[in-house]
């Protein structure tokens, strides 16, 4: 149990779905006598996720699935096809765990499989847990290359302790070159999987896919539900749509669901009729039933947000299951950032896109929030810097409102001299100097995996980042654990992207939060025209105040277009400035000539910078563009 | 609707060379479209539906600019002026205005201009030394203009200079020098530009480049303080952010754009407001006469303006001049109070020291001027 990482820190619940006849589900009733359509028998049904590091293929084997079994025709391939959203597809990860439902014939006999890819990034790792959760099986991939990275293991350990059977499958074996004898070793050895009778595949040349598939239906178990129990089904994901309203995704665990029936949420607690339901193939295709063991969808024309909960369980409304399944564990937001609309009657209409938001990721968190300098706005927790941006990115172009996002931080504590413990995820919260006693911050431990050359450098970077070092593990003659602790500060914001850089991109991290400690710490305030802009407050560790309050005066410099008059701009640690720049103000600006032909051009021209304007917060008289807000985080004076 | 516009601009594309920084509708060394050009403007001259009937308006003011109207040599010139003085009356006193480069102007157009009404002459000096002028790329030199000039104010003696500032290389000495001259030039009037690298021209080509040097900002802005300090105490009242005129000898053809009147327009690239619409013909010279000779609008793009618009275009014009905005005038051509319009936008400017507001009206300050793009974006 090396590296949990983020396991531990978001989804604690996994494992503990799979549905096992237990004592109460003996007391079954039966379903109302109604003639059924004939329903796919358990046993031909194979439920499992596809996890591993982030770029290992997953997505990319997903399509020879889709391909080999028939499910899409040449025609419709395209790549990562599953990757269906904007974001995804301008980044070329996965960022939403996607069901799909296949069927395919083995040795004469038909099965349904149902898989989901999932996100290798450690940002959304909240996305592979609850896929765990719907799954008997998972199929681990492994870049035969790249070999055995951070997330291989946390996500191997999850599917592990998710009493999931874990298929190690050794990818991208097409490679000009690759180190398979090495990688099945770190398998081993690292992960702690049998590989005797590994599976080497290619979702690029589709190599070894039915070989996957005959793996897949004879090694992962059957789902374990009877279709005569009430109906219990797990909520893992669901998303909102303007014509039908809430769509929820449920993996049914036991009984049956049908188009007309009523329905019950148990936490929710609300009822509502089946007005469609189907499966994932991969688009959506109704259906007249799901039963024990399937997933899909559906569809209540629920329009109400927030009356869906993934996690939830559904069941019959009046043939109930005796309990609700566990659910999932709300995970823990690791950043925190404020978003503001840039037009202030957005306000109302950004809640609404958040919630929609919401309901399609359960891991972000928003509470409503306001600024001096902003207005109204929400507060956002987030589970890393990308799920930030991914969020912020999807809000722009699923929702369409301009946002001002402030500079993320993570969440401090703060015991106060009278002895109260304040949480504190906004830097305009923090109290007096004088009324604080402790400031503490966050403290992760990190597991890089590195090639062992790069050792010097990565233990130079924890030093410089105030961290202290645990302990160092040769995984193979050439690869490196190296353990440390760090503040989470030290870490959220670039540590990952300074890791790829110095290593070459061979570098992989993981971390998980431990606890708080006490540190240093003090809050820098930034003053625009000689007034504190709260917004760009930002908590800072006192040995590097100097150095941030001079990298965020300069990088202001260059955000904040000149005005009509000169603007000061100064970093302060309470009525102490420690950094100053100046904006000069604007000289000459008039057009020389305007006469006849010119006049509608130029007022176009005056309008466009106008409109330019109308985008920016005005603060004070000084005009501020949305970037500048990030500003604050930067770290050094040569601006990144 | 026929108008009635007193105010008529005709275009003459045509110039010797294209300059380095000009980014004017023109052909250069092309003379032998000039009959051409004459007979697309004598359609356009009756093609628009909503100008009056020929002989029906007397204009108080006729413009030619360019390009280079002098281009063209006499007997073409005279059927240019010609052409146009067939097709209005001239109001008594009209003012009629005539851009010219020094080098094209001989005795003998002299005279045709006079002949046909010509009684004011833009004179393209630009400059009054050599290496600025070499700089421009223009085609005279300094021993030219000291020659140029009295006999041009022999013809028409209310002559106006146009003079550039802020020319890569140029001094602040060097340019008060320019003032100077023009101011003893015996010019009735003087318009001062600051130079801009406007796109698609060779200097903004070179500015890209790395080969022209913009004068620094600080500088610019010297040379514009001088120019305002040196010719309003040579008697010259300024009255446009770039125009300076000795008492009585204001443009008026100009003002009718500052003020937002009506103006007729003709030739490439012109535009025209008429009706609360502004429409600019076709800039490309075949363009424009490919369409008269079809008996199509020559028009390119027409700009609508709502009352709104109209309403910040005042100000936007307004405030270019010296005399301001009147709160009167502007409510009585837009119906809003000037302060209702856009009140909190004044008073903020008048915090900043650009702007004076007082019952009469609104003006730009000395210090707004210099910003005064950005002082009038904001009522935009
Ligand atoms: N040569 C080779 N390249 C592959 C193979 N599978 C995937 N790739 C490439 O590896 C990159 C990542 O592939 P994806 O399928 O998006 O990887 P993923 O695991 O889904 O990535 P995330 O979902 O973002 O974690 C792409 O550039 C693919 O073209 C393979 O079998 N062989
Ligand atoms: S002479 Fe005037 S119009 Fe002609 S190219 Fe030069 S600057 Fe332009
Ligand atoms: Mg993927």
């Amino acid at each position: 149990m090396a590296i949990l990482g983020f396991r531990r820190a978001t989804g604690g619940a996994i494992g503990v779905f799979r549905a096992r006849p237990g004592p109460e589900t003996v007391n079954r009733r039966r379903l109302p006598a109604r003639t059924l359509p004939p329903m796919f028998d358990t046993r031909n049904i194979r439920n499992f996720s596809i996890v591993a590091h982030i770029d290992h293929g997953k997505s990319t084997l997903a399509d020879q699935l889709l391909l080999q079994s028939g499910a899409i025709s040449e025609r419709e391939f395209k790549e990562q096809l599953l990757d269906d959203l904007k974001v995804e597809r301008e980044r070329g990860i996965t960022v939403k765990a996607r069901a799909v439902a296949i069927n395919y014939e083995l040795d004469g006999q038909k099965y349904e499989i149902n898989f989901i890819d999932t996100p290798g990034h450690v940002d959304f790792h909240y996305e592979v847990s609850r896929s765990l959760a719907a799954c008997e099986g998972a199929l681990l991939l492994v870049d035969a290359f790249q070999g055995v990275q951070a997330q291989t293991v946390a996500n191997a350990y999850a599917a592990i302790n998710a009493d999931l059977e874990v298929i190690p499958v050794v990818n991208k074996v097409d490679l000009p070159v690759t180190r398979i004898p090495e990688v099945l070793e770190e398998i081993e050895t690292v992960v702690g999987l049998d590989t005797t009778n590994v599976l080497k595949t290619s979702g690029k040349s589709g190599i070894g896919v039915k070989d996957c598939l005959r793996a897949i239906i004879e090694r992962i178990p059957a789902p374990k539900g009877s279709v005569d129990s009430p109906l219990q089904a797990l909520v893992f994901d669901s998303k909102y749509d303007t014509y039908r309203g809430v769509i929820t995704y449920i993996r049914v665990m036991e009984g049956r669901v049908q188009k007309g029936q009523k329905i019950y949420f148990m936490k929710g607690g609300t009822a509502h009729e089946v007005l469609e339901l189907g499966q994932f193939r991969p688009n959506m295709v109704s259906c007249d039933d799901l039963s024990a063991g399937q997933v899909g969808y559906i569809i209540c024309g629920i329009k109400e947000l927030g009356s869906v909960h993934v996690g939830d369980t559904v069941t019959d409304y009046l043939h109930r299951a005796p309990q609700a399944l566990p659910g999932y564990e709300v995970p823990q937001q690791m950043v925190f950032c404020g978003m503001y609309p840039v037009d202030a009657t957005d306000f109302e209409h950004l809640r609404e896109e958040l919630q929609k938001m919401s309901l399609n990721d359960a891991s972000f968190s928003f509470a409503p929030d306001t600024s001096d300098a902003l207005g109204f706005g929400f507060r956002c927790g987030f589970l890393g810097m990308l799920h930030m941006e991914i969020i912020q990115q999807r809000l722009e172009q699923e929702a369409d409102v301009d946002l001002i996002q402030t500079a993320p931080n993570v969440t401090y504590q703060i015991v106060k001299t009278d002895g109260e413990i304040l949480q504190v995820d906004n830097p305009q919260e923090v109290p007096d100097v004088g009324s604080i006693d402790e400031f503490r911050e966050p403290i992760a431990k990190v597991h890089f995996i590195l090639p062992s050359d790069k050792i010097g450098p990565i233990m130079q970077l924890s030093a410089d980042r105030r961290g202290t070092y645990l302990t160092t593990e040769y995984l193979g003659p050439n690869r490196v654990q190296l353990v440390y602790e760090l503040p989470l500060a030290e870490i959220v914001f670039d540590m990952y992207d300074k890791l790829k850089s110095i290593t070459q991109g061979y570098g992989t991290m993981n971390y998980e939060v431990i606890g708080f400690r006490p540190a240093d710490l003090v809050k820098m305030d930034i003053l625009v025209k000689g007034e504190k802009v709260d917004a760009l407050a930002v908590i800072v560790h006192r040995t590097q105040a100097e150095r941030r309050g001079r990298a965020v005066c300069k990088k202001l410099k260059e955000e904040i277009s000149r005005h009509q008059f000169e603007i000061p701009l100064q970093a302060a640690l309470g009525a102490r400035v420690i950094a100053r720049e100046t904006i000069s103000a604007v000289r000459k600006d008039v057009t020389a000539k305007c006469y006849g032909g010119d006049i509608s051009r130029k007022r176009k021209l005056l309008e466009k910078q106008k409109e330019g304007k109308k985008r920016m917060k005005q603060f004070g008289a000084v005009e501020i563009p949305q970037k500048a807000f990030l500003a604050v985080l930067s770290t050094s004076e040569d601006g990144d | 609707m026929s108008t009635t516009a007193t105010a008529a601009y005709v275009h003459v594309p045509f110039c010797r060379h294209r300059c380095g920084y000009c980014d004017f509708t023109l052909i250069a060394g092309r003379d032998d479209l000039v009959p051409a050009y004459l007979r697309g403007l004598e359609r356009e001259l009756r093609f628009h539906p909503h100008d009056p009937p020929t002989g029906r308006t007397d204009l108080k003011t006729l413009f030619f600019g360019g390009g280079t109207p002098t281009h063209p040599g006499p007997a073409d010139l005279a059927k240019l002026l010609q052409l146009v003085r067939d097709r209005f009356e001239l109001a008594e006193n009209a003012e009629v205005s005539v851009e010219a480069n020094p080098l094209d102007l001989t005795e003998e157009k002299l005279q045709v201009l006079i002949d046909h009404g010509v009684n004011r002459i833009s004179l393209g000096v630009q400059s009054f030394h050599d290496d600025e002028l070499r700089q421009l790329e223009r085609d005279h030199t300094a021993v030219d203009l000291q020659r140029i000039i009295p006999v041009t104010q022999r013809f028409l003696p209310n002559l106006s200079v146009d003079l550039i500032f802020g020319i890569p290389g140029q001094t602040l000495a060097a340019w008060e020098q320019s003032l100077k001259q023009a101011i003893h030039s015996g010019a009735t009037h003087i318009s001062t530009y600051g130079l801009t690298f406007e796109s698609g021209t060779a200097f903004e080509t070179r500015r890209r480049r790395g080969q022209l040097q913009p004068t620094p900002e600080d500088l610019e802005r010297e040379m514009y303080a001088l120019v305002m300090e040196m010719l309003p105490a040579a008697g010259f009242e300024q009255y446009e952010i770039s125009n300076f005129a000795r008492p009585g000898f204001r443009c008026q053809h100009n003002e009718v754009y500052w003020r937002g009147d009506e103006y007729h327009a003709y030739g490439p690239g012109a535009a025209r407001y008429l009706n609360r619409r502004r429409e600019t013909n076709i800039r490309s010279v075949l363009g424009w006469l490919a369409k008269l000779d079809r008996g199509l609008t020559p028009v390119a793009d027409v700009d609508e303006l709502s009352p709104d618009t109209q309403a910040r275009e005042l100000i936007f014009l307004g405030l270019r001049r010296n005399s301001g905005i009147d709160r009167t005038d502007f409510q009585r051509r837009t119906g809003w109070n000037l302060e209702d319009f856009a009140g909190d936008i004044i008073t903020r400017q008048v915090e900043f020291g650009s702007l004076v507001s007082d019952p009469k009206g609104l003006r730009l300050t000395q210090a707004g001027r210099f910003i005064a793009d950005r002082v009038i974006a904001e009522f935009l």
